[in-house]
């Protein structure tokens, strides 16, 4: 009996398939309906805020409780100042971001003159609407309407309706922009109808921009009725650009109708261009109806240029014109002309059409369907590339996306620059001279460079100045001058007697001399003068960190650090009362300490993001001879950017 | 086809239900079928394959219009398979030891007899989770140990171990039946 391996046994379930229950598909569509989460990042965002909190209030509270102890320190009142502004700052921060928010919901209000209809039964020798929104940001339909009727104008010299859109967004489904004319005018030398539009762009499913005319008007000379756009760009489904005219003039001598669109992009399904003429004018110098589309580009399934006369002219000049310029390869455009000429056309009438640069492809445009008017059918120019431009759409997207998405391999390295307040602390309730060491704030910056071994961990270097301090109340002491006018105390407290180390030399400043608690209240010397101490090591320091990222989801990273840095003394600084004695005696020129940080970083554009990183530092012996702060809270934020 | 399944990512692209429906018409037995072979139970398989759906909705836009589009819906299972069985092995212990001496036993063919596909569906099934993992991703998915070990968080030799193991239950169960028919 023939025999075989198990994987060619199991082999005939390779291509297993079996129809899932049908609730399953109810309890995807549940799923999908559901609104989107709200991230865990407020979570994270919100727990670093309260940890940020908790950082901050035992350093305000602190800096509030030292108002209690006599002193002269200058510096520490200034910096209060500044987290008093800083504070303000906020305030002020809050308050005006919440008054944008106010206008921005006002600028939401559309501002759209709606409809406005004017009845005109005058005798005005001119009337001129114009109807301009500036940039619109709306997500309800938005409406610009412009209409004018116009009835027994006796001697109407100009008669303009003009509706302009600029810079015009809408994000709804609906945007349509019309200008509507409706003119019976007996004796008219000009009747202009225009609409307008610059910069269109409409993400919704329908934007339709009309320009229409019906006028009856025996004896005019000109009827102008246009319809421009520029630069409109339609994401919807249904774009349409008519211009219309229904003429019924006997007697006029010129009779344009234009449509004209420049640079038009659609992706949507349906892109049609109208100019449209329907003209009854039995004398007539010249009728003009042209269609021009300029750079017009296309997406979608259906696109139409059509320029469509309908003429019963005994005498006139007809020209029907149909232009279409497209500049870009990858374009679908579908242009028709059809007009419609009774036999009694005196002079001429010439179609002209226009291609540049155009690309004709095999494929046949599906759905183009003009059935009626069709006497003379003289040109017919199909351009459809449908396949290439579904390509070119998913190309424009795919490259978005990868705009969008950072490549995680190549973002080895980055350098951040960052600045922040730092708390020196000491837990060890040790004491200098008999007195706690109490905190003392300080600000640090510096700048560091991260690069990322994989995935998850990172290490990071870099320079940092920070500085690290303490301040001590009531420090009693006697200064040189009062020393030397008592030979006893001279001799008992001279600088040298400190070579004992009974009490610890705190400056190298022989002017002023140290003494301790106990000492001082032995003593009870009329002499001995207390004040406030405030001692400063300034270091350059260099870290060496190793980062683990906890979380990284979309735009947001939370990473542990930990490391261990160097430090070289740079500033080294005592104050008494606010006035600087000299140097701490015996500060180490090197400092080492450990460090433990962690990192909540948010991406602000592609590669540049912000984060916030509370920390805290321990520093190993700042002072050979003397207890000092070593342990300091941090708080740093700044800017990061990856390469 | 190919062009109504390019309309069809589309319409889901711009979260349209219709063309979601289609995608889910078009891909959803083969789907569930692999479901099936990778989950032990008829429920964790129901619940895989839905998660998984949704998964597939709400990131179809990165589909980039290259290669297959159900080499694409597979590759977005297996790895939601994958990661169930990965949180599942966190939650109970389970014993993937190398041995020299038992893994790697000369593979015995066997007669060919008949076996409907149900029946060998359930022979997979009833194989411990990280065996039939590695089972499907070796044998249906033409995974190589390397990539099935990075993918399980495993040793290259556990997941061969696991692989032969696996055969050996497989075969076992294959003799039983044949060992029933002759008797």
């Amino acid at each position: 009996m023939k025999k075989q391996k198990i994987e060619d046994i199991f082999s005939s379930i390779e291509n297993f398939s079996s129809v899932p229950p049908p609730e399953l598909w109810s309890k995807i569509e549940e799923e999908l309906d559901k609104p989107k989460k709200k991230k865990k990042v407020i979570l994270w965002w919100s727990a670093a805020a309260c940890l940020l909190l908790g950082l901050l209030l035992p350093s305000v509270l602190h800096l509030n409780s030292d108002s209690g102890i006599e002193t002269i320190n200058n510096v520490s009142i200034e910096k209060s100042v500044v987290l008093d502004e800083n504070k303000k700052d906020l305030n002020n921060t809050e308050k005006a971001s919440i008054e944008k928010n106010n206008i921005e919901k006002k600028s939401d209000i559309v501002e759209n003159s709606s409809l406005e209809d004017i009845k005109n039964q005058s005798n005005n020798s001119q009337n001129r609407n114009t109807y301009r929104t500036t940039i619109t940001h709306t997500d309800s339909n938005n409406k610009i309407n412009s209409g004018i009727s116009n009835e027994n104008s006796k001697i109407g010299t100009k008669n303009m309706n003009e509706a302009v859109a600029e810079k015009t967004y809408t994000a709804g489904k609906q945007n349509s922009f019309n200008s509507f004319s409706n003119n019976q005018i007996p004796a008219e030398k000009r009747n202009e109808n225009q609409a307008l539009a610059e910069k269109t762009f409409a993400a919704g499913k329908q934007n339709s921009f009309n320009s229409f005319s019906n006028n009856q008007i025996p004896a005019e000379k000109r009827n102008e009725n246009q319809a421009v756009a520029e630069k409109t760009f339609a994401a919807g489904k249904q774009n349409s650009f008519n211009s219309f005219s229904n003429n019924q003039i006997p007697a006029e001598k010129r009779n344009e109708n234009q449509g004209l669109a420049e640079k038009t992009f659609d992706a949507g399904k349906q892109n049609s261009f109208n100019s449209f003429s329907n003209n009854q004018i039995p004398a007539e110098k010249r009728n003009e109806n042209q269609g021009l589309a300029e750079k017009t580009f296309s997406a979608g399934k259906q696109n139409s240029v059509n320029s469509f006369s309908d003429n019963q002219l005994p005498n006139s000049i007809f020209e029907d014109k149909l232009t279409s310029k497209n500049t870009v390869a990858v374009t679908m455009s579908t242009s028709n002309l059809v007009s419609d000429n009774k036999p009694n056309i005196k002079k001429e009438g010439s179609d002209q059409t226009v291609s540049n640069k155009t690309i004709v492809a095999e494929n046949v445009q599906k759905n183009n369907s003009i059935t009626a008017h069709s006497l003379n059918k003289q040109d017919s120019l199909q351009l459809v590339e449908l396949q290439n431009l579904e390509k070119g759409i998913v190309e424009i997207k795919t490259e978005k996306d990868k705009e969008i998405k950072p490549d995680a391999n190549s973002e080895k390295w980055s350098l951040e620059v960052f600045a922040g307040i730092a708390n020196s602390e000491n837990y060890n309730n040790q004491k200098t001279l008999g007195n706690v060491n109490e905190s003392k704030q300080t600000n640090s910056y510096g700048v560091k460079t991260n690069y990322k071994l994989n995935k998850k961990w990172a290490v990071s270097s870099g320079l940092k100045i920070n500085e690290l301090g303490q301040s001590i109340a009531n420090v009693s002491y006697y200064n040189n001058h009062n020393l030397s006018s008592s030979p006893v105390m001279s001799d008992y407290f001279s600088p040298n007697s400190f070579a004992s180390g009974a009490t610890p030399k705190i400056t190298n400043n022989s002017s002023y001399v140290f003494v301790s608690k106990n000492t001082s209240n032995a003593l009870k010397s009329d002499n001995l003068e207390s004040g406030n101490m405030e001692q400063s090591l300034k270091y350059i320091e260099m870290p060496l960190e190793v980062s683990y990222a906890l979380f990284s989801k979309n735009k947001t990273n939370i990473s542990l650090n930990t490391g261990g840095f160097v430090g070289k003394l740079i500033s080294n600084n005592v104050t008494l009362n606010g006035n600087s004695i000299g140097d701490n005696s015996n500060a180490s020129d090197f400092v080492y300490g450990s460090l433990l940080s962690s990192t909540f970083q948010y991406r602000l554009y592609k590669k540049t993001h912000v984060f916030v990183e509370p920390g805290m530092n321990y520093y190993i012996n700042p002072l050979t001879n003397q207890t000092f702060n070593q342990f300091q809270w941090s708080f740093n934020f700044g800017l990061n950017v990856s390469f | 086809m190919k062009d109504d399944l390019d309309i069809y990512i589309k319409q889901c692209i711009q979260n349209d239900r219709a063309g979601q429906l289609k995608i889910y018409q078009l891909f959803s037995p083969v789907l569930y079928g692999i479901c099936l072979k990778y989950m032990k139970n008829e429920d964790d398989a129901k619940d895989v394959f839905q998660e998984a759906f949704v998964i597939v909705f709400q990131k179809i836009h990165q589909y980039k219009f290259e290669g297959s589009f159900e080499g694409w819906l597979k590759r977005i299972f297996i790895n939601k398979l994958i990661e169930t069985l990965n949180k599942k092995k966190k939650e109970s212990f389970f014993l993937d030891v190398f041995d020299p001496d038992t893994d790697f036993i000369e593979e015995e063919e066997l007669e060919i007899i008949p076996i409907a596909q149900e029946k060998l569906l359930e022979y997979i099934r009833d194989l411990p989770d990280q065996y039939r993992m590695v089972f499907n991703l070796y044998v249906f998915e033409k995974m190589k140990h390397r990539e099935i070990a990075d993918q399980l968080k495993i040793s290259e030799g556990t997941s061969k171990s696991n692989l032969n193991r696996a055969k050996r239950i497989l075969q076992k169960r294959i003799l039983s039946i044949k060992n029933f028919k002759t008797a």
